[in-house]
C-alpha cells in the first residue's frame, strides 16, 4: 500500500498540471486575483467618491441656505439652465447637459411660522450600485431640515431642552453580548468554510483522475493487477494519495491566505487578519482540520469510485462536473443566512461540516454535536471507502 | 510448466444492450451472457514457446488475461509449476511476467523508476532490485536512457522498458498478449529477440499474435482458438502438417474450417 502511495505521490509532484492547482493556483495567483479584484473595487468607490455632479436647482431663492451649501459642497457643481419643467428637466439629464435637477416647491417658506409640509422633486440617473448624489444630497439636506425644524419648534415655543423629549422621546442603549469573535465567526466564517470545503474537493479531483482513469487510459492498470499485491492494498495506496492532495490544497491555500493576509495587513495597517488569527486558537485549528479530513476522504473515495469506472480522462472528468455540482448544493444551504446548526442540519452531509467549521470559527460549538457531525462523516467515509474498495474487485469495472 | 484446463469465462450483458447481427450469429451470445472463452485447455513446458493463434474476439485476450490472474475464469483450472493460479492467486503472480503491446509506462517516472516500482509491488529488496536492473538494462542496452522519464522516450526504448518490467522479478512464465502489434520492424526485432532469449533460458513463453511469420521462427507448440474453444493444440509441426504444402496459413484455415463444419454438424 505504502508503495503505491509513495509512488502516485512522486508522480504527481512531477506533473506540472497537479502542482499548478495544487501549489501554485492558491499560493499566487488566487491571491493576486483577489487581490486585483480588491484594488479595482476600491478604485471604482473612490472615483465614485469623488466624482463631480452638475445640478440645476428651481426656485433657488426660496432656500437660500440650502442653495449656498450646495454651491460650496465639493461634489457639486451648478449649471445654469432655464428649465422649469420636470419632464424638460429629465430629457436634459438624459441628453447629459446635468447630472441632477432639483424642483423647489413653489409654496415653500423657510419662515419659522410658515406650518406646512412642502413636496420638493430631484431627478437623476438613479440606476448606480454607488448612489453618491443621494447620499450627498441627503446629507445636506438632513442638515437643512434640522435647522428648520428648530427654528418651526421654537416658533411653537418648543425649547431646546424639550426637543429631544418630543422629537425622540425613548433613546435606546444597546449592550452586544456576543463577543467580538462571535460577531467576526459569523460573518467570515461561512465564507473559510466555503472556500476551505470546494478546494479540498479541488485538490482531490485532477489527482483522482490522473491514478484512476489515467491509469486505465496509459494502460498501466493491467500490469498492476496481476502484481502480487492485492487489490485493497492498491486502492487503499491510490485513495491516500488523492486524501493527501486534497488536504494539502487546503491547507496551503489557508496558509497562504493567512500569510497573505498578514502582509497585506500589516502594510496597510488594516489588523482584522491579526485579530482573527489571536482569537483563534491552535486548538480550534486542529479541530477544523480534524473536520475537513473525513470530508476529504468522502470526496476521494466518491472520485476515485468515478475515476476507475471511467474508461479515459475525459469520461471521468465528465462524470466529476456533476458531481461538483452536488457538492455544492448543501454547501450553499448552509451558507443562507438564518441557517443554524441544529441537530437535523447535523445530520445533512457536507452542510454540517460547513456549519461546523463555522460554529468553531465562531467559538459557540456543540461538543456533542461537533462530535455527532464528525461521527457521521466518519462513517459516511468508511462506507463510501468500502464501496471504493469492492468497486475496484469488480472485473465490469476495471475491464470495460 | 504451465498447464490449463478446460477454461471457461463468460461475461453478463448489461440488460438492454442491443447485439448486433454478427453477435446474435456467434454462438457464444446467451440472453444473459457472452460466453467469451468456453473449453480452452493447453499445456506449455520449459522452454517452450507457445503460439497463441485465433481470430479476432475468438477469446485470446480473455485466455491470456485469465492466466495471467487478472480476470477470474468461471471454471477449469491454471497450474504455473504445480501452483493453483486460481486458489492462490498472488503466490502465482510472482511467477509470471505479463506483457502487451498496449501496455503501458507512467509517463513522469523514468525507465528505472518504472521498473524499480513492479520490483518493489513484486516484494524485491533494494538491493536485489537494484542488481536486477543494472543486468537487465546490461541485457536490453538501456542503460543510455535508464533515466529519462518515459514520456520523453521513443517507441523502442518504451517497449524495451516494458520488457524490462516484464521479467524483473524472473519470472516463471512469460505470457505476452499481441507483443508486436503495432509496432515497427525495429522494435518488433527487440521483442522477437527477448522471446528468443527467453526460450535459451528455459522459460516458457505464451504468446498470441495475428503474425504467422513469428509462429514459424520462434514458436515449438501452436494453439489455435476459435469461438472460445481450443480447436487445435500440438506441436508447431503437427500443425504444419495440416496443410498439403506447408502452407502455415492454410493450416490455420483449415483448423478454422473444420470447427465451422463440426458447429453445423451439431
Amino acid at each position: 500500500m505504502w508503495q503505491v502511495y509513495f509512488k502516485e505521490l512522486t508522480e504527481l509532484v512531477r506533473d506540472k498540471k497537479t502542482m499548478f492547482f495544487v501549489i501554485l493556483l492558491p499560493i499566487l495567483v488566487f491571491p493576486v486575483l483577489f487581490g486585483i479584484m480588491g484594488l479595482v473595487v476600491a478604485n471604482v468607490a473612490k472615483q465614485a467618491e469623488a466624482e463631480e455632479h452638475r445640478y440645476v436647482i428651481i426656485n433657488a431663492d426660496k432656500a437660500p441656505e440650502l442653495t449656498e451649501a450646495l454651491f460650496y459642497h465639493k461634489n457639486f457643481k451648478k449649471v445654469e439652465s432655464d428649465l422649469t419643467d420636470a419632464e424638460a428637466l429629465k430629457q436634459a439629464i438624459r441628453d447629459d447637459k446635468f447630472d441632477l435637477a432639483i424642483i423647489i416647491a413653489d409654496d415653500f417658506s423657510a419662515d419659522a411660522t410658515h406650518l406646512t409640509q412642502s413636496k420638493w422633486t430631484v431627478i437623476y440617473n438613479m440606476s448606480s450600485q454607488l448612489d453618491m448624489i443621494d447620499k450627498y444630497f441627503n446629507e445636506l439636506l438632513r442638515d437643512y431640515s434640522k435647522k428648520l425644524q428648530l427654528a418651526k419648534l421654537d416658533s411653537l415655543g418648543v425649547t431646546a431642552e424639550k426637543v429631544d423629549a418630543l422629537l425622540q422621546p425613548v433613546k435606546l442603549e444597546k449592550v452586544n453580548t456576543a463577543e467580538s469573535r462571535e460577531d467576526l465567526g459569523e460573518k467570515i466564517g461561512g465564507l473559510i468554510a466555503y472556500i476551505l470545503i470546494p478546494l479540498c474537493l479541488a485538490g482531490c479531483s485532477y489527482p483522482a483522475i490522473d491514478i484512476g482513469a489515467g491509469e486505465k487510459e496509459r494502460g498501466t492498470l493491467e500490469t498492476l493487477l496481476i502484481c502480487p499485491i492485492s487489490r485493497t492494498s492498491i486502492v487503499l495506496g491510490k485513495f491516500l494519495t488523492v486524501l493527501t492532495t486534497g488536504l494539502a490544497t487546503a491547507l496551503i491555500t489557508v496558509t497562504s491566505f493567512g500569510g497573505w493576509g498578514y502582509v497585506i495587513g500589516s502594510l496597510m495597517g488594516v489588523d482584522i487578519v491579526a485579530k482573527t488569527m489571536s482569537t483563534l486558537g491552535v486548538a480550534d485549528l486542529l479541530l477544523i482540520l480534524m473536520m475537513l479530513i473525513p470530508l476529504s476522504a468522502i470526496f476521494a473515495s466518491l472520485l476515485l469510485s468515478l475515476s476507475i469506472y471511467a474508461r479515459s480522462f475525459k469520461e471521468a472528468q465528465n462524470y466529476i462536473g456533476p458531481l461538483s455540482m452536488i457538492v455544492f448544493m448543501p454547501l450553499i444551504v448552509a451558507l443562507m443566512p438564518g441557517v443554524e446548526l441544529t441537530w437535523s442540519m447535523a445530520m445533512l452531509p457536507v452542510a454540517n461540516v460547513a456549519l461546523a467549521i463555522k460554529e468553531l470559527i465562531k467559538g459557540t460549538i456543540d461538543v456533542g454535536m461537533l462530535l455527532a457531525i464528525f461521527g457521521s462523516t466518519v462513517v459516511i467515509a468508511a462506507a463510501l471507502l468500502a464501496f471504493c474498495v469492492s468497486w475496484f474487485q469488480k472485473e465490469k469495472v476495471l475491464f470495460r | 510448466m504451465i498447464k490449463i484446463d478446460a477454461l471457461a469465462k463468460s461475461f453478463a450483458i448489461s440488460r438492454g444492450q442491443k447485439l448486433s447481427d454478427s453477435e446474435k450469429q456467434d454462438v457464444r451470445y446467451s440472453k444473459e451472457a457472452f460466453h467469451s472463452v468456453r473449453n480452452v485447455s493447453f499445456d506449455c513446458g520449459s522452454g517452450e514457446v507457445l503460439g497463441l493463434l485465433g481470430p479476432n474476439g475468438a477469446g485470446k485476450t480473455t485466455t491470456l488475461r485469465i492466466l495471467s490472474t487478472a480476470l477470474q475464469p468461471d471454471s477449469g483450472s491454471v497450474l504455473i509449476e504445480g501452483v493453483d493460479v486460481l486458489k492462490h492467486p498472488v503466490q502465482a503472480r510472482k511467477k509470471i511476467g505479463f506483457l502487451s503491446s498496449s501496455t503501458g509506462l507512467y509517463g513522469r517516472l523514468t525507465a528505472y523508476e518504472n521498473i524499480a516500482y513492479f520490483a518493489r509491488l513484486h516484494g524485491m529488496s533494494e538491493a536485489v532490485l537494484k542488481q536486477r536492473i543494472d543486468e537487465l538494462f546490461t541485457l536490453l542496452n538501456m542503460h543510455d536512457f535508464a533515466n529519462r522519464k518515459a514520456d520523453a522516450m521513443s517507441t523502442g526504448m518504451k517497449q524495451k522498458t516494458a520488457i524490462a518490467r516484464a521479467v524483473v522479478h524472473s519470472p516463471k512464465v512469460v505470457i505476452l498478449d499481441e507483443p508486436t502489434t503495432g509496432l515497427d520492424i525495429m522494435t518488433t526485432q527487440t521483442v522477437l529477440d527477448f522471446i528468443r532469449s527467453l526460450k535459451q533460458q528455459g522459460t516458457p513463453v505464451i504468446f498470441s499474435t495475428h503474425h504467422l511469420d513469428e509462429v514459424a521462427s520462434l514458436c515449438d507448440r501452436v494453439v489455435v482458438i476459435d469461438k472460445g474453444i481450443s480447436a487445435f493444440s500440438d506441436s508447431f509441426d503437427a500443425f504444419k502438417a495440416l496443410s498439403a504444402d506447408g502452407d502455415l496459413r492454410q493450416s490455420f484455415m483449415t483448423v478454422i474450417n473444420a470447427t465451422a463444419s463440426n458447429r453445423e454438424q451439431n
